[in-house]
């Protein structure tokens, strides 16, 4: 699958501070998450994939054109940017339409998109209010709208999440998500790791303008290997289950939950470490409850490679 | 989208935008200040024509030539490149497929035809109101459009080059500033061919002035001291030429540029 | 009532303690913020043009045998009294070099915080909303004292060294005072005028232009006025610099420049202050009301 956005060792100064360093990417289709913590890189990366900002070393290409002094390429690019700013002395509805404008549309595909943008982040009933009138979950959906007004096929949204209260972020979330099932591409950054993990399993991990990891949150799981994974298993005996893991050299440490019925397993094997549990269970004639991964997630993935 | 189509577009976009702003409301409210005049002074001098063309014409050259397009042109020429910056709004432009040259352009041609309203708005009561006992006399009234023609192209010149600065510098008003009000005053009285490295010697060479026998303020005669005038088509061509040049400068460097917030 | 001790935090009883200058952080920072951009600085140094050349003119008055040439045609020049000193704290470029440096200094004061939300993380502090004024003036102050006030009490001081004597302050006991007296109308002048645009947009840029616009629009207006109005010397009274060069012209007990009494001039200076007060009392205010 050929790559929608792709950088190639792409670093961006700002004076003597490095932005980002060296970051060599291929996003293909689909949501894909771009997280980090604050001042990581996330919105240089994004300026720089949006003709914002010029490389100082490397190339970003959208769709295989470089997009720094390229407007032919915007039509296919929609970007929602990080900062609560606008034109604040305009309603909504000219907001979105002054900028659809700019796409070479009849006033009545003006007129038409407007409303189904206003519509689609429900501001329809709002549109006709000043801008700076708004509340902050009503600014960020403006934003939002005048990011999608023109269907682009590729989408980049800096935080969009940010501002809203929890319903609208699921309904932006799901919105978000129905962009995947008709093909577009969409890239988002955030630093809160359950809005990522709730768009999607797909992450691009950002440090001080590094790349750290890159692919399928579980993926990147297995191959942290200076961190064992914890196993958590809830039975009916965790005490009898530990006696039988004491010797077994796959398994680094134990440690008995506060409910009194959950073993946590530390180990570097997770293949061998299953693959045991399952004859110590039968040969002990346990009853097991349930059986997880505690640290099979992004805030695991993030906290061990960021280290905080 | 060409330059040229989007430029009409970007122009639609912000004239639409800038006539909203309470910023272009104060601006047209000192515009309203020499219409006060004019007819406080019709009241008071009711009668006397010959004094009337008089006032208009201290009206038009010392308050409007070269206090109120400079500082108009200096306000908006700046904010072409400046607001959007300043505003974090450049995302928003940039991010379209709307060549860059063409959002200064666009911006340049909203923000011109807006000054060029409220200098019309300013100068056309006060002429009625001035002038009031001489409308028929078309020499007259041809002779006031001129002098509106030759403001507007003021009103380019300056504009094209406050675009400029404040497309290439951070603090292009202070320099905006000491150019409009500093430079270009006195340039004025040195000879020769130093005057022409100043818009106002241009626009003064096409507004042929007599000073007034026992009128006029103080400052108006210095005005016109030394003035050495550039004949006018030469004058024309070098205000347009000022004006192109210095918008082609902007584009330029509008489109090489990397524009970056204060944080 | 039981307290919730176990959760890690409980219920303060002590008394906040008040600072006795409340309004001191918000100078020092808008001093520090003036000083850090390097255009200002060149504009600061500049200002100081006008004393330096103040005191060559102090030191040749004292030197006339070496500089006869020079005396010769500029004995006028040369003769030091409250004239000299009001000719050089109080002629155009003076004023026009502080109205620079203001705005270089405070265009943004108050702009600024508009801009970026801050009056509701003032307010949201025990601070007041003169304290929050306070300390904004005391920023134009500084500046203004220390292009007015010091430089030119220190140039008293150089007379009196070159001199060798105290003749100079015997003839002039007031002039310190007169210094002094101008420079505190300033400051109070220039606070007020310069914090009343300053809150009347979110744009430091605007403001900028804003400042310079009204004080040479009121210059180029009194002067229109005066032309068309037969020379009547009451249409400079719509010039903000000709009010306070005709209130300066008074605090040094010279002739005064406009032949009107100088008590017109004093009530325009003090109608702007009232009229600022009354703007930035309705304007600064911790929530923001959205029409």
């Amino acid at each position: 699958m050929s790559a929608i956005i792709a950088a190639a060792h792409l670093s961006k100064w700002y004076g003597n501070v490095l932005g980002l360093n060296d970051v060599s990417l291929e996003i293909e289709d689909g949501i894909t998450g771009l997280l980090g913590p604050n001042g990581a890189g996330k919105s240089t990366f994004m300026k720089l994939v949006t003709g914002q900002l010029k490389p100082n070393i490397g190339a970003v290409t959208v769709r295989g054109r470089p997009v720094w002094n390229d407007p032919a390429i915007f039509p296919e690019i929609g970007f929602c940017p990080e900062h609560d700013v606008f034109y604040e002395d305009m309603t909504g509805r000219e907001f979105v339409a002054g900028l659809l404008r700019f796409y070479g549309y009849t006033q009545a595909e003006i007129r038409q998109r407007t409303a189904r943008a206003l519509d689609l982040v429900e501001l329809t009933a709002d549109q006709d209010r000043l801008i700076r009138g708004y509340s902050r979950g009503m600014r960020q959906r403006i934003k939002f709208a005048q990011a999608v007004a023109h269907d682009p096929g590729i989408i980049i949204l800096d935080e969009p999440l940010s501002g809203l209260d929890p319903l609208g972020k699921r309904k932006l979330i799901r919105l978000i998500k129905e962009f995947r099932t008709q093909g577009r591409t969409v890239l988002v950054s955030s630093h809160v790791l359950p809005e990522i993990e709730a768009l999607t399993s797909r992450i691009v991990l950002i440090h001080q303008g590094k790349i750290l990891a890159q692919g399928d949150i579980s993926s990147i799981r297995k191959l942290i290997d200076s961190h064992p994974h914890q196993i958590s298993v809830r039975s009916s005996d965790p005490r009898a289950l530990a006696a039988r893991f004491v010797a077994d050299a796959s398994v680094e440490k134990m440690t008995f939950a506060a409910d009194g019925r959950t073993l946590v397993v530390e180990t570097r094997d997770r293949d061998v470490f299953f693959g045991r549990l399952t004859g110590v269970v039968l040969e002990a004639g346990l009853a097991v409850d349930e059986i997880s991964s505690p640290d099979d997630n992004l805030q695991a993935v993030f906290e061990y490679l960021v280290g905080k | 989208m060409t330059t040229l189509r989007a430029a009409r577009e970007v122009f639609g976009f912000f004239g639409r935008l800038a006539w909203k702003t309470g910023k272009t409301r104060v601006f047209a409210l000192l515009g309203l200040v020499p219409v006060a005049l004019a007819v406080i002074v019709r009241i008071l001098s009711h009668g006397r024509t010959g004094d009337m063309a008089a006032v208009f014409t201290e009206i038009l050259m010392v308050l409007v030539l070269q206090f109120y397009i400079v500082i108009l042109a200096l306000f908006y020429g700046t904010s072409i490149a400046a607001e959007e910056t300043e505003n974090r709004t450049l995302a928003y432009l940039i991010t379209r497929p709307v060549p860059k040259p063409a959002i200064v352009l666009g911006k340049y041609a909203a923000y011109c035809a807006l000054m060029f309203g409220m200098v019309a708005a300013c100068l056309v009561p006060s002429y009625f109101v001035l002038n009031a006992g001489r409308l028929g006399d078309l020499a007259v009234t041809r002779a006031f459009l001129i002098d509106l023609g030759v403001l507007g192209l003021g009103i380019l010149a300056y504009t094209a080059f406050f675009t400029f600065l404040g497309t290439w510098l951070k603090r292009a008003i202070i320099v905006g500033l000491i150019f409009g009000f500093g430079w270009e005053n006195i340039i004025q009285y040195f000879p020769g061919s130093t005057q022409k490295f100043s818009v106002v010697h241009y626009l003064k060479s096409l507004l042929p002035y007599k000073p007034v026998t026992g009128g006029g303020g103080r400052g108006v005669a210095l005005l016109l001291f030394r003035l050495e005038p550039t004949p006018p088509l030469a004058a024309v061509l070098m205000l347009a030429a000022i004006a192109a040049g210095f918008l082609a400068l902007a584009c330029w460097l509008f489109r090489r540029k990397e524009f970056l917030p204060e944080e | 009532m039981a307290t919730v001790r176990e959760k890690g935090y409980s219920h303060w009883d002590g008394r906040l303690g008040e600072r006795r200058f409340p309004c001191w952080p918000i100078t020092r920072t808008g001093v520090q913020l003036a000083f850090k951009k390097k255009t200002f600085r060149f504009f600061f140094a500049m200002a100081y043009l006008a004393p330096f050349a103040a005191l060559g003119g102090l030191y040749v008055s004292e030197r006339l045998e070496d500089f006869k040439a020079l005396v010769k045609s500029n004995k006028a020049l040369l003769s030091i009294d409250p004239k000299y000193f009001l000719g050089f704290m109080t002629n155009w470029s003076a004023l026009f070099g502080l109205t620079l440096v203001l705005v270089f200094a405070a265009a943004g004061l108050i702009a600024d915080d508009l801009k970026h939300n801050s009056l509701q993380l003032y307010f949201s502090r025990p601070l007041r909303k003169r304290d929050y004024l306070a300390g904004k003036m005391a920023v134009i102050a500084f500046f203004v004292l220390a292009l007015t006030a010091l430089p030119y009490l220190i140039l008293v001081v150089f007379k009196l060294i070159f001199a060798g004597n105290l003749k100079f302050l015997a003839a002039y006991p007031w002039l310190p005072l007169s210094i002094i007296g101008w420079s505190l109308l300033l400051t109070v002048f220039f606070a007020f005028y310069i914090l009343l645009l300053s809150a009347s947009s979110r744009s430091s840029r605007y403001v900028s232009i804003l400042i310079f616009m009204t004080y040479l629009f009121s210059d180029a207006l009194a002067g229109i006025l005066w032309g068309i109005f037969n020379k009547n010397p009451f249409m400079w009274l719509f010039s903000l610099r000709a009010n306070l060069q005709q209130a300066g012209a008074f605090l040094f007990g010279q002739k005064l420049p406009l032949a009107i009494p100088a008590g017109w001039s004093f009530a325009v200076l003090a109608g702007i202050c009232v009229l600022s007060a009354a703007v930035l009392s309705r304007k600064i205010r911790g929530v923001e009301v959205i029409k």
